[in-house]
């Protein structure tokens, strides 16, 4: 028998069916069936809740033909407001979180005792969606679209700082290191050639949280903080499901443009 | 080229570095000098402490004892305008990819130039002329405005040369330049290098080929388990030589 061959032979001889292996399998089957049981119970599922509820919405469905365009302008406006809202938030997000992204990296930070100080403050925030912040904000600034900026604000600067480090980390360092032997700062060297390289990606993830940001933000006038939001809450409050579809009509257009054009413009910058 | 040092200083000096790295003795009292208008190659099997010691050279390692000088000013990470004057050539050229070769070039005036211009790239008319002389040097000057990473890797690695002597500096260190490109267009680097050394410029290049060794450098350093185990010309590097430095090597 060659070495190969006798190696094989040891190989092959690990694979008899043992009772450990497959108990270890059962238990873990087990285990999932026993989460699914209690995630199904604590999520409240009723199916025939569902039965009796389906003819409720077809019925709305039904009421909500023709479309309300009486108070289109209004519409407009609100909409317009949740686009701008979701702009300034992620621009402001994006802005906060370049300086924490240099110091959330452990690559390139000029303080490595502050990584991971810096990296849970990221989480914490990324943790807290930008409608809890509202609330928050809501109660603290008052009502109205500034409560929201604030919120996506908070939130997008988590996500986006913790996105850009995690980048910078992977970055090749090379280009940083030469610029840095010419006698360059640390400052300029980032400037000089990490920025360059990591800048498209940047500004195309910038772009993602923005219409990401329109979408999520949508539900921010629920709680008060601005937006179309609002409107949808108070047809909903009122049953007036025509007006209800209307907006929900009006979002769908608006969400799919701004999809299809940060895409396009995403492309060019990749 | 570069700002004349006082005459009979060593362009660099080695200065009984030693460093550890994770527990391991990497460089043991390494001591060597390059002096003006000289093409000295380092030699060494692998894991003989090269990269360590090139690292030490050009400052992003900080040796645990001993020091690095440029025409007596020493080199260090507080010392960010001695640095200017050793000039750096990498095995993977280092390039920012997305910049021209031009901008590339420019930055080797970062050590010069205030740092809103660096960061704003905007460089005086000066900068921007010797950056267009240094690419002319290399043989790219048509190439200026092409972005790096549509260039080959000979002409990536003339761009970093181009780079190394925009900093106008009294040394240049090439680590390992040629071990990623062909031994045709790796000749061609190092005749470029080698004529470089020629106007004033002193050369220090890490090789594995000993024929390159041979053939483009004035002086031979060799360097077995973080040791220097010898330094004379590169006429006197025979074929004993050469076993005797590769033999000393642990068996893999």
């Amino acid at each position: 028998m060659t070495a190969a061959q006798a190696a094989l032979a040891q190989l092959e001889s690990g694979h008899h069916p043992l009772a450990w292996p497959r108990a270890r399998l059962w238990l873990v089957v087990a285990t999932i069936v026993v989460f699914y049981a209690v995630s199904w119970k604590l999520a409240g599922i009723d199916l025939g809740r569902l039965v009796t509820g389906l003819p409720k919405l077809a019925h709305w469905i039904a009421t909500a033909w023709p479309p309300k365009t009486d108070e289109l302008p209004l519409f407009l406006l609100r909409t317009a407001e949740t686009v701008a809202m979701a702009a300034i938030g992620t621009t402001l997000a994006v802005l906060l979180a370049i300086p924490m992204a240099i110091l959330a990296s452990r690559n390139i930070t000029p303080f490595p005792r502050l990584y991971y100080p810096v990296r849970w403050f990221l989480n914490a925030l990324r943790g807290i969606d930008s409608f809890v912040f509202a609330l928050l904000f809501v109660a603290s600034v008052g009502l109205g679209p500034f409560a929201g900026v604030l919120g996506i604000a908070l939130h997008t600067w988590g996500s986006a700082a913790k996105f850009f480090a995690d980048h910078i980390e992977n970055a090749n360092l090379g280009p940083f290191e030469a610029v840095r032997t010419t006698g360059a700062s640390r400052l300029v060297a980032i400037g000089y050639a990490l920025v360059p390289d990591v800048l498209p990606v940047f500004a195309s993830t910038s772009l993602f949280w923005w219409e990401f940001n329109v979408r999520a933000s949508t539900v921010l006038g629920v709680v008060g903080a601005g937006g179309i939001g609002q409107e949808l809450k108070n047809s909903m409050d009122l049953l007036d499901f025509a007006r209800l579809f209307t907006i929900i009509a009006i979002v769908l257009v608006v969400v799919t443009v701004l999809d299809q054009f940060s895409g396009w413009l995403r492309r060019k910058l990749v | 080229m570069a700002a004349q040092p006082a005459p009979g200083v060593p362009r660099l000096e080695v200065v009984g570095v030693t460093k550890t790295l994770g527990g391991h003795l990497a460089l043991q009292d390494v001591s060597f000098a390059a002096h003006e208008r000289e093409f000295v190659a380092v030699l060494g099997p692998s894991g003989a402490g090269k990269t360590t010691l090139f690292r030490c050279m050009t400052g992003l390692l900080a040796p645990d004892r001993g020091e690095v000088r440029v025409s007596g000013e020493r080199i260090d990470e507080w010392h960010l305008h001695a640095r200017r004057h050793i000039a750096v050539v990498f095995q993977q050229y280092n390039l920012v990819d997305r910049l021209s070769a031009l901008d590339n070039v420019l930055a080797g005036r970062l050590g010069y130039v205030p740092a809103w211009r660096g960061l704003a790239r905007r460089f005086e008319r000066s900068d921007r002329l010797l950056a267009l002389e240094c690419l002319d040097r290399v043989g790219l000057l048509q190439r200026a405005l092409q972005r790096a990473d549509t260039l080959s890797g000979g002409q990536q690695q003339r761009v970093a040369i181009a780079r190394a002597l925009a900093q106008r500096p009294d040394v240049i260190v090439a680590d390992e330049p040629v071990a990623s490109l062909d031994p045709t267009i790796g000749a061609g680097i190092l005749e470029l290098l080698r004529a470089i050394r020629n106007e004033g410029v002193s050369v220090v290049c890490s090789l594995h080929q000993v024929h390159f060794a041979r053939q483009f450098a004035d002086r031979i350093v060799g360097l077995s388990h973080g040791r220097v185990v010898g330094d004379a010309p590169a006429a006197a590097f025979d074929g004993a030589a050469e076993r005797e430095l590769y033999g000393s090597a642990s068996p893999m």
